[in-house]
């Protein structure tokens, strides 16, 4: 055999080297990290000058907001805290800086109104069998990838079609329709915070209803003036992890959990969602970790739901959650203790209806929206006379 | 590599689990396929540079028609046998031996024995081999585990199983799985509700649950189209769908079928994904709703679904569903637009009855998701608001102006929040500078690689349309638009008298020849598959024989072949994309072929002003 030089050594050496180091490279990028990889923070960012030149009709000055230095100001709804310059536009989309002055875009020009069974939002312990008139504006202060209303919540007011209903005339269609609640909903309501506000003052003066149907994300000053008016809310915690708000939500998850304890000491009847998302919020030790911190801080009776994850938008490429992982969770939350535990968008009859807590028999069965057995005696079990949590009548 | 790269990679600059924009997709892609790609432009050149310091005669046209015989056999061998036998990474396995052996006979023989070259071949051997076991490591899951996979000619299937649920996906995809209880009541029971009897049904497509809904109507038979065989099977072996009494499994492209067959139907359910693509648009335009209509007895249903809503109609899905609705409703008396997860069309010619769950009631037939949700879910107002954002002057969907596919394309840009604008307008001033700095025979030969691809798109396009999707002739077509380039190429070497007139002259052929598809595509199913293959060998013999004329109006050396080379490539790359994204969606097939004529009239012109300049 020919001797081998030391320069074709080296070349040789130099060569198994980069071949080895392009093999080895796939290494940590291993499937395995796939919840790890990818951008670690979709948050969302101000719209710098693109606010409207002018006005429109449903404009109305901001309710939380500071002025500040050279005509800027920091809105004060969300945890966003939006540094606006003049001509800035939110990142909600909503709210715009028009010559130093916080202007909401939102009021009383809702893109979608519907009624709905109060069993959607989803409200398992509140008022059942009664309708809800939904409305809701464009704007939402999350980047959600998995978001099924994206087609307002990411848009700008401009952008779509919408109706003018004024907060007087929510009010007539509400009781026109023979709703017994307005729920703010679909997009993230606490970004028509004024126009919420002002309707959910007014219907509180009519004996409606108020129920907020949110992400949570919302500063404690405006929580508070919610609570005011507020009746319930279904608030989605959307996982128990802050690198999964940041990267699937372009949320914190912090100010989340601030809402929940506000709305608890405020006494407002709440229910918890939360979307299990395959390779995310699937994770049992979170889901422990989630409900440990619902009952040392909340309680064991605000009811929560696991929903099952169907890919929509631009989280399309995952499969749906096992229906078995919801019964899981489902089983888990309530041995460590939580009473109310649901499982929604799936089919699990089970999951669905409410069984006492003391004396664990059927309280209300439900077949979707429907209900044919109800055995409440007001607000207590039929059977055991214990008080059931929730706002029944 | 650079297929392991693409499936590693994508999960390390994108979110797990998310589809992607254009940008992000054009960045990623480009960026992966660079490197092969800058290799393989290089080669070609370099191959030439090699062999002309051995042999300086050596002409260049002999290249071009030897890669062009690499192109016709790599293609046929991937088209007609690779797919059939293996995964892709052993194809590139496969594929690459003759390169390997080839590589190391270039080496001199009294160097192919030293220790650098045995390393350096062997290197490349295992790295080849080592791609082959990686494969199954880069398709596993992070959620449940792969059950199933393999590779069909029209995409690759796995299933996937995470506990007791199983998912199908298809190109990445996740199309069905077994706990969509919802998506099959709604698919089965929406139009099967409104019949009196359903005897006879035909599924196009099928998904989980769906048969076991079917079932409930006891059919005397259930005609099951499935395009690709593989999908079909994998359903019934994982449980998606079960075989009920009256099944028939037909493995073939439902449109073709229906085309071909006399049966008449009680209901015809279309359950295909969204009409991104030519091949699906099919199943959503005027011809085919005529085939469906005269496939249904008098009360029959016809059924179809658009993805949905939740709460807001956006503007690029009402203007599809309002082409959708008005292109249907030439064929049906009644159209009625059910919302939801689904907006379902149910067109029959009788009345259709929006409430479904007391039909279904009246039928003795039990649902768990309709009976609990359709109430609330579909209330009077909602199906109303729906059916009057209808806009009756949307353009209707047709097979040779695929209008839905253009609203597709401006969803996706929506959907992503961005626009083609700025793509557009830098391809355009690429495009710009490129063609002010290319000679007369460059571009004679851009226009002619752009005519050559543009056509070959849209041979196949209208070939799909008249005869559906068949594998193996729509391989056959891509074959001989790549076979005609070698006697072309050949014929245009020989040629004695090459000269500007000679290009003009092929010119002025493929003129003729776009003339007469434009021609022929009114005869519609009526013309022979041969004419197809034909066309195309006839256009890509023509693209062929210009080459070795421009290359000899052009010097032949090697910087002549380069630029030749790169202006027929080139072109081919920009027609692909025009002809798909641009023309074809927005102006239909037939000003598609008007445009490539355009594009050779342009040629002509240049070659007149160089000519005149010339004298």
């Amino acid at each position: 055999m020919e001797k081998v030089s030391r320069r074709h050594f080296l070349y040789c050496s130099a060569g198994l080297l980069c071949s080895a180091v392009q093999a080895n490279a796939f290494w940590p990028f291993s499937v395995e990290a796939g919840a790890a990889a990818g951008p670690a923070d979709i948050r969302g960012y101000v719209f710098k000058g693109d606010a409207p030149k002018k006005l429109w009709k449903w404009s109305r000055e901001g309710f939380f907001y500071t002025k500040l230095d050279n005509k800027v100001v920091m809105c004060g709804i969300c945890p966003n805290r939006c540094l606006l310059s003049p001509g800035d536009r939110s990142v909600c989309r909503s709210r715009v800086n028009m010559d130093g002055t916080l202007y909401s875009l939102t009021y009383g020009n809702p893109c979608s109104m519907n009624v709905d069974p109060i069993e959607k939002k989803p409200l398992f312990h509140f008022k059942p069998r009664s309708k809800a008139f939904s409305i809701a504006t464009t704007g939402c202060n999350f980047r959600c990838l998995n978001c099924q209303n994206w087609e307002i919540s990411q848009a700008k007011p401009h952008e779509v079609r919408h109706h003018e209903l004024f907060p007087a005339d929510v009010i007539k269609t509400a009781q026109r329709t023979e709703c017994e609640s307005i729920a703010y909903t679909y997009s993230e309501a606490t970004t028509f915070f004024e126009y919420m506000i002002d309707t959910a003052q007014l219907a509180r003066d009519n004996k409606i209803s108020n129920l907020w149907i949110s992400n949570g994300y919302i500063n404690q000053k405006p929580l508070l003036k919610l609570c005011s008016v507020l009746d319930a809310a279904n608030v989605n915690l959307k996982s128990f992890s802050d690198a999964i708000y940041r990267k699937l939500n372009g949320g914190r998850l912090q100010p989340v959990l601030n809402t929940f304890k506000t709305l608890h000491q405020q006494g407002v009847h709440f229910e918890m969602t939360n979307l299990v998302v395959p390779g995310y919020a699937d994770d049992t030790e979170m889901v422990k970790r989630m409900c440990q911190w619902i009952l040392t801080n909340l309680g064991p009776d605000y009811p929560l739901h696991f929903l099952r994850f169907f890919p929509r938008y631009k989280l399309d490429r995952l499969p749906s959650t096992p229906i078995s992982t919801l019964v899981r969770f489902r089983k888990l939350a309530m041995a460590e203790g939580i009473h109310y535990v649901y499982v929604g968008n799936a089919s699990y009859p089970e999951g669905n209806n409410t069984y006492c807590h003391n004396c664990k028999k059927l309280l209300i069965e439900r077949i979707g929206y429907f209900i044919p057995t109800y055995n409440l005696d007001g607000n207590r079990c039929k059977y055991c006379r214990t008080v059931i949590p929730g706002r029944w009548t | 590599m650079q297929i392991l790269a693409i499936r590693y990679l994508r999960d390390v600059f994108f979110i797990h689990g998310t589809s992607t924009g254009f940008y992000p997709t054009f960045a990623f892609t480009f960026f992966t396929i660079a490197p092969y790609c800058l290799v393989l432009g290089f080669v070609l050149p370099y191959s030439l540079f090699v062999i002309r310091t051995e042999n300086p005669d050596y002409p260049g046209t002999r290249i071009y028609i030897i890669d062009n015989l690499g192109d016709v056999s790599g293609g046929a061998l991937f088209s007609f046998v690779l797919v059939f036998l293996v995964t892709p990474l052993k194809a590139v396995f496969l594929a690459n031996l003759p390169l390997l052996l080839a590589t190391y006979l270039l080496f001199r023989n009294s160097s192919r024995h030293g220790p650098s070259i045995y390393i350096g071949t062997g290197l490349t051997f295992v790295m080849l081999v080592t791609g082959i076991f990686l494969e199954p490591s880069s398709l596993k899951p992070p959620e449940g585990k792969l059950v199933h996979y393999s590779e069909s000619r029209y995409g690759r299937i796995e299933v996937r199983e995470n506990q007791e649920q199983f998912t199908l996906f298809v190109s990445g995809n996740p199309l069905y799985g077994n706990q969509n209880l919802s998506v099959a009541e709604e698919t089965i029971h929406y139009p099967l509700a409104q019949l009196n009897q359903a005897k006879n049904i035909l599924l196009i497509s099928a998904q989980g649950g769906m048969m076991a809904e079917l079932e409930k109507y006891k059919p005397a038979s259930v005609d099951y189209a499935e395009l690709d065989p593989q999908v079909a099977d994998v359903q019934f072996r994982f449980g998606l769908i079960k075989r009920i009494p009256g099944l028939n499994v037909i493995h073939q492209d439902g449109r073709a079928y229906l085309e071909g067959s006399h049966k008449i139907y009680d209901s015809i359910i279309v359950n295909l994904g969204e009409p991104d693509t030519f091949q699906i648009n099919r199943f959503f335009t005027d011809r085919f709703f005529a085939l469906a209509r005269s496939h249904l007895t008098r009360q029959g249903v016809l059924s179809f679904a658009m993805k949905g809503y939740d709460n807001y109609l956006a503007e690029p899905q009402r203007r599809k569903l309002s082409s959708l609705y008005n292109t249907v409703t030439d064929y049906f008396d009644h159209v009625l637009l059910l919302p939801g997860q689904k907006i379902f069309f149910l067109c029959s010619s009788q009345p259709l009855n929006t409430d479904i769950p007391a039909l279904l009631v009246q039928k003795g037939i039990h649902t768990r998701y309709i009976r609990g949700y359709y109430y609330g879910n579909l209330t009077r107002e909602r199906i109303e608001r729906l059916n009057a954002l209808i806009d009756p002057t949307a353009p209707k969907n047709r097979d040779d102006s695929p209008r839905l596919m253009r609203l597709m394309f401006m969803q996706w840009f929506a959907k992503f929040d961005s626009s083609p604008t700025g793509f557009i307008a830098v391809l355009t001033i690429l495009c710009l500078i490129y063609l002010m700095r290319i000679s007369a025979e460059e571009f004679v030969l851009f226009s002619t690689g752009f005519t050559v691809m543009g056509s070959e798109v849209l041979v196949i396009f209208a070939f799909q349309i008249f005869f559906g999707y068949i594998y193996l002739q729509i391989g056959m077509i891509v074959t001989v638009f790549l076979a005609g380039l070698l006697p072309g190429a050949w014929f245009g070497d020989k040629l004695r008298f090459r000269s500007k007139q000679t290009l003009a002259f092929a010119d002025g052929l493929l003129i003729a020849l776009m003339g007469l598809l434009i021609l022929a595509l009114q005869y519609g199913d009526r013309l022979p598959v041969t004419f197809f293959l034909v066309f195309g060998f006839v256009v890509s013999l023509i693209c062929g024989f210009q080459f070795p004329v421009a290359l000899y109006l052009r010097g032949g050396d090697a910087p002549a072949v380069t630029r030749t080379f790169s202006a027929d490539l080139i072109g081919a790359a920009f027609g692909t994309l025009v002809i798909n994204v641009l023309l074809i969606p927005y102006c239909g097939i037939i000003w598609a072929a008007t445009g490539l004529i355009g594009i050779k009239l342009c040629s002509l012109i240049v070659m007149a002003v160089c000519n005149g300049k010339s004298k």
